[in-house]
C-alpha cells in the first residue's frame, strides 16, 4: 500500500521508502565489505592453507592434501586437544560455582550498591590482560599470599604448588574470563521474579530446595550464556598455560602459536586452528539447541 | 497472609542473608583485586625484588620514561588505538544504522558477518589476519595492526550502537522529514546528535580495548616497534623486570580512567543511553 507522505517519499505499509532502504544499504556497505574483505576472506584463507604443505625451507605452499588434517589424529595432538577441552570445561564449571554466589549476592542483596559492585567487577577486566595475569601468577606463586593462607589453615603443605600445574592454568583461565559468567548471571537474576523465591518458601521449600528447584532453573539461560562466553576465550587462550602451567600443561592455543612463530609450519598451524574452530562450533551448536529447546518450552 | 506491597515482598525475599554466598563474594573481591594491588605496590618498590617490598621509590617509573624502546612502543600503541578508534567508529556507526533500519536480506547477512569476531577466539582472528597480510605480501607493521584492530572493533561499536538506535523513536526522524528535511539531513541533524553520547562512549571503549589488546597485536605486528602489550608479553615470558610493574600500573590507571569516562559520558550529557554494560541488558 504505497502512500505519499508530505515529504513526498513513497512508502510501503511498514513506512519504508525506497530512498530510505537505499541510504541504509549504502551505510551498511563499507563496514560489511571491510569485514568480509579482512575477516571472512582471512578465515577462508586459514581453511585453505590447512590443506597446504610446506616446502623444504618451511615456506607455506597451497595444495590439496589432507596430511595436516590426518595429523590431527596423532595421539600427541589428541592429548593436547583433550587437555584444552578439559581445562576450558573445568574453568567454566569453576566460573559458574564462583560467579553464581557473587551475582546472587549483588543482585539480591546489593541494594543501592548494586551498580557500584558490578562496576567494581567490570572495570578491572578492562585492565591489560597480561598485567592482570602476571599479577595473578605472583599471587599464586610459591611464596605468594594464597599459598601462605592455605598453609596457615592447613589446606596446603610446604610442597603444594599452584603454578606449574593444571590447577594453575585453570586458575588463570578463571581469573581471566569469570566476568563473562558474572554479567549474564547477574542480568538473569535481576530479571527474575523474586516472588518465585517467596512462593518456593511459602510451599515449605527450604533455602537449598528453593534454590535448586526455583532460582537455578529460572536463571539457567544466563548460566548457559555465561558458559559459552567463558568457554570460547578459554579454548583459545595460550597465555594462561604459558604463565601458570609448565611444558606439560600446554593447550591447543600454545600449539597454534608455536606452529606460526617458532615451528614455522603454517599449514599445520592452520589445521590446528580449524580443529579448534570445529570444537567450538560443536559447542555453539549444543548451546543453540539447548536455548531453542528452552524457548520452545517457555512458549508452551 | 495479608496483602503486601511489592516493596515489602522484595524485602522478604532477601531477608535471610546467605552466609556462604556472602563469604564467596568477599573472597572473590579479595582475589580479584589482590593481583592488581601486587602490581601497583611493587611498581613503587625501592628494591629489584618482586616478593619483598623495601622502601617507596619511583625508580621504575623513571626507568620506564628513560627506556626508549618502551616509549616508542607506547607511542605506537597510542597511534594504533587512535586510528582503530576513528576507523571502527565511522564504519561501526554506519553499519549499526544500516542494520537497524534496513530489513532486507542483505541486512540480515551483514548482521551475521558482524557477529563473527564476537564468536571467534582472538587467536583465530589473529592467525587469520597474519596469514592474509603475509599472503598479500604486506610487511607486518603498525599499519597491519591498525587494519586488524579496526576489523575487530567494528563489531563492538555496532553492538553498542545497535540497541541505542533501536531504542530511538523513528517518528522523530520522520517528523524532521515531514518538515522538509531530506533523509540525509534528518540523519545528520536529528539522529546522530541523539546518538552522540553512545558514539563517544563506544569510541572511548574501543580505544581502551585496542590499547590493551594483546593477541591480535601479537600476530599482526612487525618486529620494531611493537605495541606496548606485546613488549609486556616478552618481558613477562623472559624474566620480569620491575619496570613492567610501573608500565602495568600506568596502563591500569589509563584503562580505569577511560572506562570510567565511557560510563560517565551518558551522564555528562544528562540523559540515559550510552553503555549498557552495567544493566546487563
Amino acid at each position: 500500500m504505497a502512500q505519499r507522505t508530505p515529504s513526498g517519499a513513497l512508502r510501503d505499509r511498514r513506512g519504508r521508502s525506497a530512498s530510505g532502504t537505499r541510504l541504509w544499504t549504502w551505510l551498511m556497505l563499507p563496514g560489511t565489505l571491510w569485514m568480509t574483505g579482512f575477516l571472512i576472506a582471512s578465515l577462508i584463507l586459514v581453511a585453505t592453507l590447512a590443506l597446504g604443505t610446506t616446502d623444504p625451507l618451511g615456506n607455506p605452499r597451497f595444495g590439496f592434501n589432507f596430511a595436516n588434517i590426518a595429523a590431527m589424529a596423532d595421539p600427541a595432538y589428541r592429548i593436547v586437544l583433550l587437555r584444552s577441552l578439559g581445562f576450558a570445561l573445568i574453568a567454566c564449571a569453576v566460573c559458574l560455582v564462583v560467579a553464581y554466589p557473587v551475582a546472587y549476592t549483588i543482585a539480591l542483596h546489593g541494594g543501592r550498591f548494586k551498580n557500584l559492585l558490578i562496576a567494581a567487577i567490570v572495570v578491572p577486566f578492562f585492565a591489560n590482560y597480561l598485567v592482570r595475569m602476571y599479577g595473578w601468577s605472583v599471587v599464586l606463586s610459591d611464596g605468594g599470599p594464597v599459598l601462605k593462607a592455605l598453609r596457615a589453615v592447613g589446606l596446603a603443605d610446604a610442597h603444594t604448588k599452584i603454578l606449574q600445574s593444571g590447577v594453575g592454568v585453570i586458575a588463570g583461565l578463571v581469573y581471566g574470563f569469570i566476568v563473562f559468567m558474572i554479567i549474564p548471571l547477574y542480568a538473569a537474576l535481576e530479571r527474575m521474579d523474586l516472588s518465585l523465591i517467596e512462593a518456593g518458601r511459602d510451599l515449605y521449600g527450604g533455602p537449598l530446595r528453593t534454590f535448586f528447584f526455583v532460582t537455578l532453573p529460572a536463571t539457567r539461560q544466563g548460566a548457559a550464556a555465561g558458559a559459552v562466553l567463558v568457554f570460547l576465550p578459554a579454548m583459545g587462550d595460550f597465555v594462561s598455560a604459558q604463565l601458570m602451567g609448565g611444558p606439560n600443561q600446554i593447550m591447543i592455543g600454545n600449539l597454534i602459536q608455536d606452529k606460526f612463530f617458532q615451528g614455522q609450519n603454517w599449514p599445520l598451524g592452520s589445521a590446528l586452528t580449524m580443529l579448534m574452530m570445529a570444537v567450538l562450533f560443536i559447542g555453539m551448536l549444543g548451546y543453540l539447541r539447548r536455548t531453542r529447546k528452552d524457548e520452545a518450552e517457555a512458549a508452551r | 497472609m495479608t496483602l503486601r506491597t511489592p516493596h515489602r515482598r522484595h524485602r522478604r525475599g532477601t531477608d535471610r542473608r546467605p552466609r556462604v554466598a556472602l563469604t564467596v563474594t568477599a573472597v572473590f573481591f579479595l582475589l580479584l583485586y589482590l593481583p592488581i594491588a601486587v602490581v601497583v605496590l611493587f611498581s613503587f618498590n625501592g628494591q629489584k625484588s618482586l616478593t619483598v617490598f623495601k622502601g617507596f621509590s619511583l625508580r621504575w617509573y623513571s626507568a620506564f620514561f628513560h627506556d626508549n624502546v618502551l616509549i616508542e612502543s607506547l607511542g605506537m600503541s597510542l597511534r594504533v588505538s587512535l586510528v582503530a578508534m576513528a576507523g571502527s567508529v565511522v564504519l561501526g556507526v554506519a553499519l549499526a544504522l544500516g542494520l537497524v533500519r534496513c530489513r532486507t536480506r542483505l541486512g540480515s547477512l551483514a548482521g551475521l558477518i558482524m557477529l563473527v569476531p564476537l564468536i571467534t577466539p582472538e587467536i583465530v582472528t589473529g592467525v587469520a589476519a597474519m596469514l592474509l597480510f603475509k599472503g598479500m605480501d604486506i610487511t607486518l607493521s603498525s599499519g597491519t595492526v591498525m587494519l586488524a584492530e579496526i576489523t575487530f572493533s567494528i563489531s563492538y561499536v555496532t553492538v553498542i550502537l545497535r540497541s541505542r538506535i533501536a531504542a530511538l523513536n523513528p517518528e522523530v526522524e520522520e517528523a524532521a522529514m515531514d518538515l522538509g528535511a531530506t533523509r540525509w539531513q534528518a540523519l545528520r541533524l536529528v539522529t546522530l546528535p541523539a546518538l552522540l553520547p553512545s558514539i563517544l562512549a563506544s569510541a572511548v571503549l574501543v580505544f581502551a580495548l585496542v590499547f590493551d589488546d594483546f593477541v591480535l597485536a601479537y600476530f599482526t605486528t612487525g618486529v620494531d616497534p611493537q605495541p606496548l602489550s606485546v613488549r609486556i608479553y616478552s618481558a613477562i615470558r623472559f624474566g620480569v623486570q620491575p619496570t613492567i610493574n610501573a608500565v602495568g600500573t600506568l596502563m591500569l590507571a589509563g584503562s580505569v580512567g577511560l572506562i570510567g569516562l565511557a560510563l560517565a559520558i551518558p551522564r555528562l550529557f544528562g540523559r540515559r543511553g550510552g553503555l549498557d554494560l552495567l544493566s546487563g541488558k
